[in-house]
């Protein structure tokens, strides 16, 4: 392995801590969103299981994944599984996409049992949900899988991050290898599930101009193989390498003009690109200035549902970025300092 | 590239005939490329290679700064701990050596004193490229919002950084950097607990400058005043059993040249017995000041608005000077007659159960006070065995050359000691008193002496020395200095001269040019 990899893993071993405990019994959380459902947008009913969590967040970790916060060192029993099922399935009652995400990988058997999958999803079936979508690490994205005896259309969800080897490696931690997630992505077209890769917009240590590259570039990549992509603003999750950067300022979250360049970028590519950033609009998420966060949130969703284009924005703090952006490689780190996007006024300092 | 001037850990350096470092470049001189980890390159003079960027280090660990050939980069300056950042500089010639510069990419224009301070050699304008694009003017070395948008409050603000840059240069020029540092540390709290935090780095490692201190209430961390309370701990007074008299300060330095101790000086030298009387003068921001210790530096070269009243700090100070002098120990009583501050020494030597007296006069100098003086005085050392001037002035020696060589001071007094403080002391024909040493100035047959008894010694190349010696010339080295410090020259195994030191131990061999000892004896 290349030298650098050593101080990552032991940053990303330095930065987790023990989950503290939870009830077993209970989903981590439970939600409904819009979602496009072919033509149309439905309401989409969302559930995180808890579970032993990711095997590698276990061994090592990505830089910026603060997941095994959630998760269960020890595992969880099938007991307690099914009974956590139990209570995310009312939630999932006449809905017609359901979301089933662990803070880890659905596909890998050691995280979520076969026979528990099997269930769960045949449950789904009968009650009338068509599509749903999962979770894996592209290790675990094999026909063995997700055979399942009666399903919906099973959509899955691949953390590509970035298709940059340097990013994956000295950035976010992740050994994947871009010809195997080619790889999986046909596997999984074969066997009728659809892909959806995430591409990370802005992971540690990156400034906001290599980031949109590499975002952009990733996404370019990975169209041709996959059916959606999912633009992920990096935002700070608790214990992780990305949040010591951040408290220490050496890293802050990306712009919200990012987000919009990346897709205005991608609007032409083979898949449909689109993002719904996590803690948008606050400092531990992608943000512009106050002024304008919600407006761009609003337009990244309608943008999301197919209702808009990212047309027509506008504030004065993006030539703020404008101007950042065209030195952020020079800055090496992906900092800047307090208060910038606000234009060093008062107030909150973003 | 050469070193002209050094402070603290700051140097002033000739890069080519237009260009001295600490220096600012530009967005423009910096060049980017394709990859992700390669630093591109920037330009100072000539383009030169910067390092790969940081890519997933971790800040808090060693090697902390980024090498290429000919630049070492300090990442994330403007952003890191102030106790790690001084942390971070103690390392920092440990890892770029001397032939790098050393380079803090996006740094405030107001942490560029305390960083070029700590030995920082370039700096950029993209944070004011940032303040620019919102409006904000720079104005020495602080930002003001302006209302009207003015098209070139860019180009502005680069020349105003230039300036600023200019300024540090020449602070660096008169010795006058920290003063800089502290002005600008009176309105950032972040630059305040970088210079509070660098003071035992500062007198590990930094270069003594002889210069004036104006002293105000940051002068209390002050390296060069703190190295001088500190080492009031290695010092012992010219004999045993002599009686302790607390003076005032004069504004006059040495205070032994100003009118009121002259005036105290032929008081009390009416008085039997008198050189069993040990003057230690009281003063802020230095404490107490030994009569013989008024040559070293600082005690000659403050400055201080004196008013009388002692803050809380400062008293706190007088009393880790008592518990460095240890009074109680080396005196029989003590006189205090000190003026305004009598009140204050008189209650911390009774602290030390130290049997005071206290004139009780107002004003020490005048008539009625030096009279008081006398009187106090004469009743007080009547009873105390006799003091020959040979066995006190060979105790001034001890004392001064413990104070300034420590450990290794024996080699001085052992010879013998002749003449009286102030000038014309000396030990046999190894130091005499200088001034501009600051205390016992070796000869050049003190300087053999020092060198066999671990004292510093760098070795030159073999040629006739006449005048300074420069870095080109410079073979090797042994022991540790800082600049300032005397050190001895040797070639071809013999001692040839005894200077002072004009650059750090290994700079001298990584530079090809530039003075590296000022001599002051040669063969
Ligand atoms: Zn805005």
């Amino acid at each position: 392995m290349p030298k650098a990899f050593v101080p990552l893993t032991q940053f990303v071993n330095e930065s987790k801590s023990i989950p503290r405990e939870h009830p077993l019994d209970q989903p981590v959380a439970r939600w409904t969103e819009e979602e496009v459902l072919g033509e149309e947008v439905v309401e989409a009913g969302v559930a995180i299981l808890r579970t032993r969590g990711c095997y590698w967040s276990i061994k090592e970790g990505c830089s910026m994944c603060g997941y095994f916060n959630d998760t269960v060192p020890g595992g969880v029993s099938n007991d307690m599984l099914h009974s956590q099922w139990e209570k995310i399935r009312h939630s999932l009652k006449g809905k017609r996409y359901a979301k089933i995400y662990t803070s880890g990988s659905f596909l890998d058997p050691t995280e979520v049992p076969l026979d528990f999958a099997n269930d769960v999803m045949s449950d789904m079936a009968d009650m009338g949900i068509e599509k749903v979508l999962v979770e894996s690490l592209p290790e675990f994205v094999h026909p063995k899988h997700f055979n399942y005896s009666n399903s919906p259309k099973i959509e899955i969800a691949i953390g590509l991050e970035s298709s940059n080897p340097v990013v994956l490696d000295k950035s976010v931690n992740k050994r994947l290898r871009w010809p195997h997630f080619v790889k999986v992505c046909k596997t999984a077209h074969e066997n009728g599930a659809e892909v959806k890769a995430y591409v990370l917009l802005k992971p540690p240590y990156l400034g906001e101009r290599d980031a949109i590259e590499d975002a952009v570039q990733s996404a370019t990549d990975a169209a041709p193989y996959v059916d959606k992509i999912s633009i992920n603003p990096v935002n700070v999750q608790k214990n992780t390498v990305v949040e010591k950067l951040w408290f220490r300022n050496e890293w802050t979250a990306p712009w919200l003009w990012s987000v919009v360049e990346v897709l205005e970028r991608c609007k032409d590519l083979p898949a449909k690109v689109y993002s719904d950033p996590t803690g948008g609009g606050t400092r531990r998420g992608a943000h512009n200035c106050n002024d304008c966060n919600g407006q761009i949130l609003d337009a990244l969703k309608e943008h999301r549902l197919g209702h808009g284009n990212l047309k027509g924005l506008e504030c004065e703090c993006r030539s703020r970025w404008e101007v950042l952006k065209h030195q952020s490689s020079y800055r090496r780190n992906g900092a800047e300092p307090h208060g910038y996007r606000r234009g060093f006024g008062n107030g909150r300092r973003f | 590239m050469e070193p002209l001037a050094h402070e603290g850990l700051a140097r002033l350096l000739q890069i080519d005939d237009s260009l001295q470092t600490p220096h600012v470049i530009s967005r423009e001189d910096l060049t980017d490329t394709q990859d992700l980890i390669s630093g591109g390159t920037i330009k100072i003079g000539k383009p030169v290679d910067l390092p790969p960027k940081p890519l997933g280090l971790d800040s808090n660990k060693a090697p902390y700064l980024q090498l290429s050939e000919e630049i070492a980069v300090l990442d994330h300056a403007s952003s890191l701990q102030p106790q790690k950042l001084v942390e971070i500089a103690s390392h920092f010639r440990k890892e770029a050596g001397y032939s790098r510069l050393l380079y803090a990419p996006a740094v405030e224009p107001s942490d560029i004193p305390i960083l070029a301070y700590l030995g920082v050699d370039i700096f950029d304008d993209l944070n004011v490229e940032l303040r620019s694009a919102t409006g904000w003017a720079l104005d020495d070395g602080s930002w003001t919002k302006v209302n009207i948008k003015t098209k070139d409050l860019q180009s502005q603000n680069q020349e105003e950084l230039e300036r600023w840059l200019l300024k540090i240069r020449t602070s660096i020029m008169n010795g006058t950097l920290r003063e800089l540092v502290e002005v600008t540390s009176l309105h950032n709290p972040r630059v305040a607990q970088i210079l509070h935090y660098s003071t035992s780095l500062l007198i590990e490692k930094g270069a003594r400058r002889t210069v004036m201190i104006r002293a105000n209430n940051l002068s209390l961390e002050n390296p060069s005043v703190v190295d001088f309370q500190q080492r009031l701990l290695d010092y012992v007074p010219p004999a045993k059993n002599m009686v302790l008299l607390v003076l005032p300060c004069s504004a006059r330095k040495p205070y032994f040249k100003s009118s009121s101790h002259k005036r105290f000086y032929n008081t009390i030298k009416e008085v039997d017995n008198y050189l069993t009387l040990h003057t230690v003068s009281v003063t802020s921001p230095l404490g107490l000041v030994p009569r013989e210790l008024e040559f070293c530096y600082p005690a000659a070269h403050y400055d201080i608005a004196v008013t009388g009243d002692w803050n809380a700090s400062e008293v706190q100070m007088l009393r880790e000077q008592f518990s460095r002098l240890k009074p109680e120990k080396h005196y029989l009583r003590a006189i205090v007659h000190a003026g305004s501050s009598s009140r204050i020494i008189t209650e911390l030597l009774r602290e030390r159960k130290v049997d005071t007296i206290d004139t009780e006069s107002e004003k020490p100098s005048s008539f009625e006070g030096l009279k008081n003086l006398q009187e106090v005085t004469r009743t007080a050392i009547a009873e105390i065995p006799v003091l020959s001037s040979k066995d006190r002035a060979k105790g001034e020696a001890i004392g001064l050359a413990k104070f300034q060589y420590g450990e290794s001071s024996p080699f001085l007094t052992e010879s013998e000691i002749s003449g009286h403080m102030p000038y014309k002391l000396r030990c046999g024909d190894l130091a005499t008193i200088s001034p501009r040493v600051g205390g016992l100035g070796l000869t050049l047959t003190g300087a053999v002496k020092y060198a066999s008894n671990g004292g510093p010694s760098v070795t030159a190349e073999d040629f006739k020395l006449v005048g300074d010696l420069f870095a080109v010339g410079v073979k090797s080295y042994d022991g540790h200095w800082v600049i300032g410090d005397q050190v001895v020259i040797k070639q071809n195994g013999k001692v040839t001269g005894v200077g002072f030191a004009r650059m750090n131990p290994e700079e001298m061999l990584s530079m090809s040019r530039g003075l590296a000892v000022e001599v002051r004896h040669h063969a």
